[in-house]
């Protein structure tokens, strides 16, 4: 079965490549949010599997909507991407409730998926 | 109160004797029954009262022309000597004896309650001064004609001989006479009240000055408690009497311990010629200027703010910017030096009432006070310098944090897109057609060029290249050119200046017009440069809303930069009359 995700970030020429990506790869793009309300509210709705999460949202930031999904049932897999590299968070990846981070420049399909059956540990990467 | 001129003087002292004399004279020869051996203590204690009053009274009024205290006392004696006038035997000499014989006593209060300065100043005072004065000549005046009261000799020292009689036997004399004493307590014990209050709010100079005649006050005051209660709780008379010559004595005094007071700081002159040998022994800590002040001046609250005319403020000792203005309780001297202010004393107000005192302290510190002036104005620059300097810090701070989030939310952004769609493209190859490749191309293309654009734009805001090449005029040109709001830019002398005038120059032009365009809605901006004298000035004139903010973070900035360079940036921005930003920068 595809996994069904929800693309969350306030760039619209991202979330328009990041779907056309993902679709290539074989998931299925289920909604997109331009910021932390709107993801909240969309996963309320269409209860993805996966959230592709944007760390800067104009309103809450990445890690606080992984936060509140966390409290959620069913709770999604987060996926958290950014524009900067992992190395920028120090420890805050590693201590959300995030499954992962994905820097933005190397999202595929190949790389939502590893991140997905990896063992909960993010992708290392060059940033 | 004018001053006592010595002609006054003379008349004034000469009816005092005179009006002793009389008083003696109608107490011995008036027809008076006074006892044989109560005659010479009498004649002793009330002359001595009646004249140490004018006496003292006019010395305090010479000495301190300022305090209506003086005044007051030889009103006192002469309302004293007045109740002789009831021992002349005759109508006249009884009613002229009873509407004055307590007088004496409303002076008392009045004076007592307006110490040190004999004037009313609140409400609490005016009340009582007030009802002092209905308790004597008008209630007496209901007593002789309303109640019909005679002459009888009554208790207490001579001359007393107001007895109310009851003409018709309808009333109880003692019941009037109990309820008046009543009052008479109240109004006594008011007054200690007042007395007290002032004497507890009062600064430690002003304590010097209140407290001889506030002890005499209380002494006085108690005395006649202790005699008016006496009757009320219907003590033997014997007593009353005893109570009653003991006021007398602690009266015959009380002068002296008034004056004192009025004269106490005065008498500490010593202590200026002692402040000028400390002072000549050299002030090494910025603080010791102001205690030495504060220790010849009596008043430990005394603090000391020294006049930077440059930047129109006072500062304190340290350095640090003080508000200096009128506040209840305290009180502003300023120190003048050859005309010009240089500092002002914050002090106790009981020493506005010793201006001379102020002005010989003043004119003995003169030089030390200049002198710690310019070191107070020297600290303060530090301080400025120390402040300027944390803010340059965090103004740099500020911009680099800046830089980094345009680079993120800007061409970093757009190059991630361009890595997504040269991938999307890649993993189509085989799959798409050329057509959709073509548009994933152009996409990619078009992101690569906003992101140049937006990095040559912040390129141009880091640094402007074009001003290190070309110079101020045309960098100033290019600026307004790319103005939201349109711009004209005067002629820019062609020359070239120190990087760093240039640099400052533009940098205050980039942000006066960021401000009209993001912040004034302005509709024009006018820009104009010249060369004045030894310095370059750069004007930025727009028509918006005004209202700037010249303590905002970017004019503060600005302001700071200008000042590196030991050149003044000013503001002017008037709400609804346009904003205009001056920078003056000197150039060698």
């Amino acid at each position: 079965m595809t996994a069904r995700v929800l693309i969350v970030d306030d760039h619209a020429p991202f979330r328009s490549l990041a779907r056309r990506l993902l679709v290539a790869g074989g998931f299925q793009v289920v909604g997109e949010a331009a910021d932390g309300a709107g993801a909240l509210s969309a996963v309320r709705d269409l209860a993805p599997d996966v959230v592709l999460l944007d760390v800067q949202l104009p309103d809450l930031d990445g890690f606080a909507v992984a936060e509140a999904l966390a409290r959620r049932q069913p709770v999604p897999i987060v996926v958290l991407v950014s524009s900067r590299a992992l190395l920028d968070y120090g420890h805050r990846v590693d201590a959300s409730t995030a499954r992962g981070f994905i820097t933005k420049s190397e999202l595929s399909g190949e790389t939502l998926l590893r991140v997905i059956d990896g063992p909960g540990r993010p992708v290392p990467c060059s940033g | 109160m004018q001053r006592l001129r010595p002609r006054t003087r003379t008349a004034v002292a000469s009816a005092g004797a005179a009006a002793g004399v009389a008083a003696a004279g109608a107490l011995v020869w008036g027809g008076y029954r006074v006892p044989a051996d109560l005659l010479a203590p009498t004649l002793v204690l009330d002359l001595a009262v009646g004249w140490s009053f004018i006496g003292v009274g006019l010395v305090a009024w010479t000495r301190r022309p300022d305090s209506r205290t003086g005044v007051l006392m030889v009103v006192l004696g002469f309302a004293w000597f007045a109740r002789f006038a009831v021992a002349v035997d005759t109508r006249t000499g009884f009613v002229v004896g009873v509407l004055l014989g307590s007088v004496h006593l409303s002076v008392l209060v009045h004076l007592l309650a307006t110490f040190p300065a004999g004037r009313v100043q609140d409400r609490a005072e005016r009340v009582l001064v007030t009802v002092g004065y209905l308790l004597s000549a008008p209630l007496d005046a209901v007593f002789l004609f309303a109640l019909g009261a005679q002459r009888q000799l009554g208790d207490g020292p001579p001359p007393n001989g107001l007895v109310i009689a009851p003409s018709n036997g309808e009333f109880d004399p003692a019941g009037i006479d109990l309820a008046v004493q009543g009052v008479v307590v109240v109004l006594f014990l008011s007054l200690l009240g007042v007395v007290f209050r002032r004497w507890r709010s009062a600064g430690p100079a002003q304590r010097r000055s209140l407290t001889p005649g506030a002890v005499g006050a209380a002494l006085i005051v108690v005395t006649i408690l202790v005699e008016r209660t006496a009757i009320l709780l219907l003590i033997p008379p014997a007593v009353g009497v005893a109570l009653a010559w003991s006021a007398q004595v602690v009266l015959v005094v009380w002068p002296l311990a008034l004056l004192l007071g009025l004269l106490r700081s005065q008498l500490d002159r010593s202590a200026v010629s002692r402040l000028i040998v400390e002072l000549g022994a050299g002030l090494p800590v910025p603080e010791r200027l102001e205690r030495a002040l504060a220790d010849t001046l009596h008043d430990p609250s005394l603090e000391l703010a020294y006049w930077l005319p440059e930047r129109g403020a006072f500062v304190d000792p340290a350095g640090a910017p003080v508000r200096v203005e009128p506040v209840r309780g305290r009180a502003l001297t300023y120190l003048e030096r050859d005309g010009e202010r240089i500092a002002v004393i914050v002090h106790d107000p009981v020493l506005a009432g010793e201006p001379e005192l102020v002005a010989a302290v003043a004119a003995g510190a003169g030089l030390a006070v200049e002198n710690e002036r310019l070191h107070a104005e020297v600290r303060s620059q530090l301080r400025e310098v120390q402040a300027s300097r944390a803010r340059i810090v965090e103004a740099a701070d500020g911009a680099r944090r800046r830089v980094e989030r345009d680079l993120h939310d800007g061409a970093q952004q757009r190059l991630v897109t361009v890595a997504l769609a040269l991938r999307l493209a890649h993993t189509q190859l085989d799959t798409a057609d050329s057509g959709e490749l073509g548009a994933l191309l152009d996409e990619a293309g078009a992101e690569l060029a906003g992101a140049l654009d937006e990095l040559r734009e912040l390129a141009r805001g880091i640094y402007p290249v074009l001003l290190t090449d070309a110079g101020l005029g045309p960098a100033l040109h290019s600026l307004a050119e790319r103005c939201p709001v349109p711009a004209v830019v005067g002629t820019v002398p062609d020359r070239r200046w120190a990087d760093a005038v240039e640099q400052t120059c533009y940098f205050v032009v980039s942000e006066a017009l960021a401000n009209a365009a993001k912040h004034a809605g302005a509709g024009q901006v006018v820009v104009d440069v010249r060369e004045d004298g030894d310095g370059l000035r750069v004007q930025v004139s727009d028509d918006g809303a005004g209202g700037a903010d010249p303590g905002g973070s970017g004019l503060r900035g600005l302001a700071d930069r200008v000042a590196t360079l030991g050149g003044e940036l000013s503001v002017r921005s008037p709400r609804g009359s346009g904003t205009r930003v001056i920078a003056t920068v000197p150039c060698a």
